[in-house]
This record gives C-alpha cells, structure tokens and sequence, in this order.
C-alpha cells in the first residue's frame, strides 16, 4: 500500500480552505490547510507536502512570497489559484515558479486533474513511449501514431509535441519552447511558434474543431490537454 | 524720448553769476594774470552748464566775457573790446557752455532711460514673481496682471480672457471705464494677434495680444500708459505664459482627479470581484459534495442540477459585468492575442457543460479560417452569450451550430456564427443587415443582456456582432472579429 500524497492548501478564507480540504480528503488525499504564506511556509518545512495548493492574494504574506520562498529549494509542484481579471498576477506566479494555475471559481473536477496531472509528472520515470488517447510518441524511435496511423512530422513539429507532451497537463510559457525547440535561435518569434504550432495540431487532431491535444494557454503560450493512458 | 530733467534749483543761478562776480573780485583785487582769470572764468561756465544746462551756461559765459572785458582788459573799466583776444575769450566761453550743456543733456537722457528701463525691468520681475509663484488660486492671475499694469503706469485697463472665441470674454480684471467699444478692440486683437497702440483722452492706449500656440487667449489692455513698448509686450508675454501655466495646473488637477477614480475604480473592482468570487468558490467546491451524495440518491440529482447550472451563470454573468466595468474604467484594455477559434470553442465547451450535455452542438472551423485576433477570455464570453442566449430560446433536443470562417467579403476578418433553430427574431432586435438597432437589445428580455453584453465585448475587441433570420427557422448570431492570419514561412521536409 502506498502512501496517499500530501497536499497543503494556502488560503486566507476559511469556508475555501475547509471545503477544499475535504474535498482532496475524500479524493484520498492527505490534506495539511495554512491561512497565509508565512504559515504556508512553516507548513512546507513541517509536513513537507507532494504538492502546494496555494492563493495568490492573500493578508500579511501572499501566494507570491511562498512560492519564492520555497521554489528555490524544492521541484515540489505548486498550482496557484487565481482570480479572472488578473491574468497578470497568474503569469508573475508562473514566472517565479508555479507549475500550473486554477481560475476562480474552478470545478472540483478540473483541480483534480490539474493535480493528478502535476502529481504523475513528478512521480514520472523515465519513459520509453507516451501513451495518450488514441495517440502514442515513442520517444526512442521518434515516431508518432494516432488513431492507429503514422503521422508523418517534421523535426520541429516533434520536438514540439515532445516538449508539451513530457509536460501534460502544464501550461508551457512560449518562451520556454523557443529555448527548448529552436535553442533560442535568432529571429524565432511567438509567430513562428504559431505556424509550425498550428502544422503539428492539423496533424494530430482528428477534429481540428475540437481538440483533444494541444490548446492554447491564453497569454502564456501552449498546454497538451489529454491525459495518460497508464 | 523722455525730457532732460528741469534745473528746479537756483543753485546754478548761483554758480553762474556768483562764480563769475567771485572770480572777478578776487582777480581784480588779487591782481592776477588774466590768463589765470580766464581759466577761472571757464571752470565757472563749465559748472553753470553742467548744473543748469544750455541757459545757465550761455548767461554765464555771457556774464563773465563782460565781467572778463570790463576788469582785466585793456581799456580797464570799459565794455569796448579792443584786442581780438577778447573775442576768442568769448567765443571760447560760448562754445564750451554749448557743448558742456548738450553733453549734459544727452547724459541726463541715457540716465532717465536707464532708470525707467531699470524701473521697467523691476515691475516685469515682481510681475514674473507674483504670476508664477501665487498663481495657484483663483483671481491671483487678475490681481497680478492688475498691480503690473498700474506699476507700468496705466491708469485705467486690465485682463480679459477669451473662452473659445474672442466674442466670448471673459474679463478676469478690470480697473475703470469699459465703454462697449473696448470690446470689439479687445475681440479685434483676438482676430489680428497684433499689438494696438493709439492716443486717446488719457494719453496712450495699448492693446496686447496674450499669444498662446499660435492662438490669442486674451487680451491685456494698458490706458493711458507712458510704458515703453517692449515693457508692455514682455508683461503680456508674461501674463500669456502665466495663463498658459494655469491651464496646465487645471488640466493637472482635473488629470490627478481621473487617475484617483480610476484608482478607486480599480481597488473597488478588485474588492467587487474578490467578494464575489470567493463565496462562489466556496459553493462550487460545496455542491461537489452534494454531487456525490446524489449519485446515490436520484431525488437530489435534480436539485444539484439546478444549483450547478445557477452557479455556472452567476459566475458567467459576474465575469460579464466585471469585464465590462473593467473595460468601462480603463482598468483593463482587452489584451488581444491570435487565438484559433477552436480553442474558443473549446472554451466554451468547458463554461456550458449543461448546454453541451442537454442538445447537440455541432462545431466547425473552416480548414482557411485565419486565427482570431482577440482578447480570448472576451472573446469567450462573446460566444458564451449567445449560445447560451440560442440554447434558451430553442426547443429541447433541436442542434445548435457553431462555425468558423473567413469573413465572405474581408479576408482580414474571422466570422463566427451561432446557428439556433429558435422562433426567430423577434421584431425590433436588429434592422434588414442583421445590425443591432440601438437600445433595442434591452427591450428584449428573452435575448437582452446576453446580447447587449456581447454587442460592448465585440466592439471592444475590434469586431462587431449582428442578427438574422435563419432559413428554415430559427437565427444566425454572427461575430466578426479581427483576423491574426499565420505569416508565409518557408515548408520543413517530414522526417519520416
């Protein structure tokens, strides 16, 4: 029997932070609550948690100081909670180290995934294929199927799909794949993203009205949205 | 030119003939050399001049060439003048009260000038002072103009300002008479933005233009001045400059006063949407719990139903009005970004689960259809609205349609249409082009908000929105939105 996962959930108003915590508890998780960062912080030392559930704007210490106080020395996942309207606090949280955001007011089933998505990415071994719905990268060969069927890429467009896929379920800044896939070569630019981007989704997505794969993180840059086949 | 200053005093009077009646008493009695005497005589008409000007030095040099011919020339005690000498004594003494006087004269008026300069140059400086350093409450500008002119030595005039036009004065200072035909010279000025100056009964009118930019602002009006010119066109320059600085602290008090309210604003819809977010959370992450216990009890299903699908469109109508405040307040410009319109649409999948679960939703995006360049949380609500307006007005079961596409007429637009199969469009929502007539959108109740809401969105965004019947029934609610097409790059061979 393995042991459940801790989850310590930041947040100032009492009535989220309690329902919250038994949500995640009746979800089989193991929840420690703390009501602003400083506390947030103690609580990290103490219980030393597999991933931080935190808000943002809170009184005497916000989410913004916890996650620069414990981001330095941990790869402990962090999901921030955000408000709608405040897009850039969601990014200045991104860019100092959270893994991932939730808007308020958010479904109990969309933070589920998100944290079951973050939990299986540091619990990961290394890997010789991904395995998704209806699509399969096998990392050693290079090679993609979907739906049964090769789909034919370009190198980019694999190293694309590679780099989203490895981190499902994680908004990933466009930046960061310019660095990753171009090695920040000059003249690469968002819109060259776009265009190699909008190549590898007609190739993967059977409906490309519907996608089940790729989407675009609004102001951040891309997330791979289809959870592992385990 | 101004005067020389009158001799006022006898005191040159005395020089004159006292000066030459004591040289000529102690010559005589001393018995010295008329060359000596001469001399003495010339220091006396030198002093004459310089004390008492042109008349003052010709009496004295007149006095002491008789007063000369009479005790120390031969024949003694005579007027007769019987060696030449005795003329160019004279002439010597004529010729030097002359130019003695004239250079007198001449020093006197380069004094006088540079003493009203200087007098000038001190009311412009204590005008400058009081206009720059006080101007900060009504009536400082009037009251300064006001002691400038009359330290220039008007005796009547003052400040008029012009508001917008020079028919329209507004007099901010005036000391005197102001007969109606100062107006129309007062708004003659404003036309010509020219200097006027003329005699009148109080002895000099000036009329100065207050030039701002280019334009007159106003008018400031000395009477009866014997200021020079260039003082009187630097005190206006000044006046100008002051009035041009009090509209820059107005327009800085009233800039101070919107960013305080939008600050305000924004700390108020920060608070608004905190208040409203947190108790909505809460609900959510509650009626999970009731969710569960209704899956096992088919009574509460229903009712959790309900409360999920109220939830979701408080949430949806409370996004609506903060974005649309935020919008209002200049808090938030949408912040717009390619977005593929499927993206959008998946989007709003995730916001109206219920809709999506209750009918089917066919969704299309055209194999050409460019990305939309929009802020895609507004471009969400757009869309939100109005399938959510298309899902309440159609029968159970019928399909709504989703599509994206080319704008048919402008490649650098995307349309998105909504497609219901509704009672169509009731009467008076928009005109024979689909376009939304103004106000109507609130007379509808069934299509109001939602649509009214998506309308300000659209239009924030860059797009617009429009409404028409649906062949075969129902409407068609289309978006036209900016379009972010993909840039021309060069092709990658596959590698496999």
């Amino acid at each position: 029997m393995t042991l459940a996962p801790v989850i310590l959930v930041v947040d100032d108003d009492p009535a989220i932070r309690e329902s919250m915590a038994r949500e995640l508890r009746v979800s089989g998780y193991t929840v420690v609550t703390a009501s602003d960062g400083l506390e947030g912080v103690r609580a990290f030392e103490t219980h030393a948690p597999d991933l931080v559930l935190t808000d943002l704007s809170m009184p005497r210490s916000d989410g913004f100081e916890l996650i620069s106080a414990i981001r330095p020395t941990t790869q402990t996942p962090i999901v921030v909670l955000s408000v709608r309207g405040n897009d850039a606090d969601k990014i200045r949280a991104l860019d100092l180290g959270a893994d991932d955001f939730v808007t308020k007011p958010f479904s109990v089933p969309e933070l589920l995934a998100r944290i079951r998505a973050q939990l299986r990415r540091i619990g990961g071994t290394a890997v010789k294929a991904l395995q998704f719905e209806e699509l399969t990268i096998d990392l050693e060969r290079r090679r993609v199927t979907q739906g049964g069927r090769d789909v034919h890429l370009t190198p980019t467009e694999y190293s694309l799909l590679e780099l989203l896929a490895v981190n499902a379920g994680k908004p990933v800044f466009t930046d960061h794949i310019i660095a990753r896939v171009w090695r920040d070569a000059a003249g690469t630019t968002a819109d060259t993203v776009r265009v190699h981007m909008s190549a590898l989704r007609k190739k993967i997505e059977p409906d490309p009205s519907s996608p089940r794969y790729i989407v675009t993180e609004p102001w951040v840059g891309y997330r791979f949205i289809a959870e592992p086949v385990s | 030119m101004a005067a020389p200053r009158p001799s006022s005093t006898i005191t040159p009077w005395l020089i004159a003939l006292g000066g030459t009646a004591a040289v000529s008493i102690a010559g005589y009695w001393m018995r010295l050399n008329p060359n000596t005497v001469g001399f003495a005589f010339l220091i006396v008409v030198l002093l004459s001049s310089l004390r008492g000007g042109l008349l003052a030095g010709t009496v004295a040099s007149i006095v002491a060439t008789l007063c000369y011919n009479f005790f120390f020339f031969d024949p003694l005690h005579t007027f007769s003048i019987a060696e030449p000498a005795n003329w160019v004594a004279l002439a010597a003494f004529l010729v030097t009260s002359v130019i003695v006087s004239r250079l007198v004269i001449a020093a006197r008026i380069q004094a006088d000038d540079a003493e009203r300069r200087r007098n000038e140059l001190e009311t412009l400086y204590g005008l400058s002072v009081d206009l720059f350093t006080a101007t900060n409450r009504v009536g400082a500008l009037g009251e300064a103009a006001g002691r400038a002119l009359t330290l220039l030595g008007a005796r009547e005039g003052g400040l008029v300002l012009f508001e917008g036009s020079p028919y329209r004065q507004n007099v901010v200072w005036w000391n005197g008479e102001k007969p109606d035909e100062i107006e129309d010279l007062i708004a003659g000025i404003g036309r010509h933005k020219e200097p006027l100056e003329f005699p009148s009964p109080l002895g000099r009118d000036v009329y100065l233009p207050l030039l701002i930019g280019g334009k007159t602002a106003g008018t400031l009006v000395a009477r009866g001045t014997d200021a020079s010119m260039h003082a009187l066109v630097s005190a206006s320059g000044l006046v100008g400059l002051a009035v041009e600085r009090e509209k820059f602290i107005e327009e800085n008090a009233h800039m101070q006063a919107i960013r305080e309210s939008d600050t305000l604003k924004t700390s108020l819809l920060r608070a608004v949407s905190h208040d409203l977010t947190t108790p909505l959370t809460t609900i959510r992450v509650l009626t999970e719990a009731l969710r569960r216990k209704a899956d096992t009890e088919e009574e509460l299903r229903p009712t959790v139903a309900g409360i999920n699908e109220e939830t979701q469109r408080l949430k949806r109508r409370i996004d609506n009005l903060l974005s649309m405040a935020r919008l209002e307040a200049g808090k938030a410009r949408p912040r717009r970004e390619p977005t593929p319109p499927a993206d959008i649409f998946r989007a709003v999948r995730e916001n109206l689960p219920l809709v999506f679960e209750s009918r089917p939703v066919n969704l299309r995006v055209e194999d050409d259809c460019p990305d939309a360049n929009v802020d895609p949380s507004l471009a969400l609500e757009i869309l939100v609205n109005l399938i959510e307006n298309a899902h309440r007005v159609s029968p159970g079961g019928a399909p709504l349609e989703l599509t994206a596409r080319t704008h048919p007429d402008d490649p650098l637009q995307v349309r998105i249409e909504v497609l219901d199969r509704g009672p169509g469009l009731p009467a008076g929502v928009a005109d024979a082009n689909g376009n939304l007539l103004a106000g109507a959108t609130s007379d509808v109740a069934q299509r109001g908000l939602g649509l009214e809401i998506a309308r300000s969105l659209a239009a924030a965004n860059g797009g617009s929105i429009g409404i028409t019947p649906r062949q075969g029934g129902g409407t068609v609610a289309r978006v036209d939105l900016p379009a972010a097409p993909l840039p021309a790059m060069a092709a990658e061979p596959e590698s496999r």
